[in-house]
């Protein structure tokens, strides 16, 4: 039997597929998707959303003052149904909305800008196992209806509760590939190290959304060493690449596959080892920064830009024949995710806190 | 927000802004405001091709700020 065809049988639900079309192909036309078929949503279908929460339906999540435009309870429970989301992974949204609202990025309009970020969302703790968060192989990949749809969510509410369309409130110049969902769990059974979460001073037991706003995420192969330095190279040097560099410094996200991390934890490297040799090691020299036209900053935006630019003035470390892509040791975080399967990590290039603790928002138990 | 705080003020962006522009302006109530456009790109053009893009405009910017 073909696996793609299913046979018609006494279980199956008996449904008018042409009403189903013009249900969906009604919400394409309203300018209500992201270019997807969304899931109808009907006054019972919301119930089922507000019923997963004890916010109140009309309690304000994230507020645009720019735009005039809040995202409520109620507007983030039917985007996150026409998502796809079960009512069960809506707690997780509503932190996720907690998170971004104090990561403080969104509210002032970044979704809305050239560079075209996405939202990442981190999730931790129990909540992973029990609505199926996948944290393991194909991370960032897709087959998980959990991290589709709960990324998916918020994008949904960009489109539909800020009006932030392509071309319009949304001025992106290429987007990423994220901004259709990104949303990933950490692999706390094969880190060697304490969940991200609880880095950071949450319980172990309690979830949390972790908000981050990304640019990329760059894929590093380094399947052929042992040797913690050599992949510490490897993870600071595609941070430091200065393609990144807007503004005189960059964030980042360290996503450790679990192969990479049993390597470093073996060799005795704690997450603030790794943390201190990447800031140590995520330079550029000032002649290759000249070779970009970007040894100098703008007096008037501290953005990057040639030395023989009128606007140009020295960066913070005129005299350093080596520049830091990274202000501070805290602005790179480090998260495990990924499959216990080959030598492979990423890098999610952020935009900010350069510096600052992360946007982390707790799960509230249902 | 400069004209809303009461001093005159004149909206500048390039073609490739006009979508958004305009969408900003119906956000905030105001679908007839009047901004002036120059052609895009701005940020990688040197001094003389920027004050060349600008001299077609001053009229404009002018009749604007003085409400004309």
């Amino acid at each position: 039997m073909n696996p793609g065809i299913p046979s018609a049988g006494a279980n199956l639900p008996l449904v008018d597929a042409d009403e189903i079309r013009r249900v969906l192909e009604d919400y394409f036309e309203r300018g209500w998707t992201d270019g997807l078929p969304v899931m109808p949503v009907t006054e019972s279908v919301l119930a089922e959303f507000l019923d997963a929460t004890t916010h109140d339906p009309d309690e304000v999540l994230l507020d645009m003052p720019h735009l005039n435009r809040a995202c409520t309870v109620r507007l983030a429970a039917i985007n996150a149904a026409m998502a796809g989301c079960r009512p069960e992974y809506f707690p997780v949204v509503v932190a996720a909305w907690a998170a971004l609202q104090a990561e403080n990025y969104v509210t002032r309009g970044i979704w809305q800008s050239t560079t075209g970020t996405a939202p990442m969302l981190l999730v931790n703790g129990p909540i992973r196992e029990q609505i199926g968060l996948n944290s393991r192989g194909n991370v960032f990949g897709s087959g998980f209806r959990a991290n589709a749809t709960i990324g998916r969510a918020i994008r949904l509410t960009a489109i539909n509760a800020f009006g932030l369309r392509p071309g319009e409130l949304d001025q992106a110049t290429q987007g990423n590939p994220a901004k259709y969902t990104a949303c990933i769990a950490e692999n706390e059974e094969e880190s060697p190290w304490a969940p991200f979460h609880v880095e950071h001073g949450f319980d172990p037991q309690a979830s949390t959304v972790t908000a981050m706003t990304m640019r990329s995420v760059a894929h590093i192969e380094a399947r052929h060493t042992t040797v913690p330095e050599q992949l510490g190279v490897e993870i600071a040097g595609t941070i430091a690449r200065t393609g990144a560099l807007i503004h005189e410094t960059i964030s980042a996200c360290i996503v450790l596959g679990p192969e990479h991390a049993v390597l470093l934890a073996r060799a005795g490297w704690s997450k603030d080892d790794l943390r201190r040799f990447v800031y140590e090691h995520a330079v550029n020299s000032r002649e290759a920064l000249a070779a970009a036209g970007k040894d100098a900053v703008s007096g008037k935006t501290r953005w990057r830009l040639s030395s023989e630019h009128a606007e140009a003035v020295p960066d913070s470390t005129p005299d350093a024949d080596v520049v830091r892509v990274l202000g501070s040791e805290q602005a790179v975080q480090i998260i495990v995710a990924g499959a216990h399967n080959a030598g492979v990590s990423a890098v999610i290039e952020t935009f900010g806190p350069r510096g600052g603790p992360p946007a982390i928002a707790p799960v509230e138990p249902v | 927000m400069l004209e809303l705080a009461g001093v005159p003020a004149v909206s500048i962006c390039t073609e490739a802004f006009v979508v958004p522009a305009r969408a900003m302006a119906d956000v905030y109530g105001h679908p007839e405001f009047e901004f002036v456009t120059i052609p895009h790109p701005i940020a990688s053009l040197g001094p003389e091709e920027i004050e060349a893009n600008v001299r077609p405009i001053v009229a404009d910017v002018v009749r604007i700020l003085v409400g004309a």
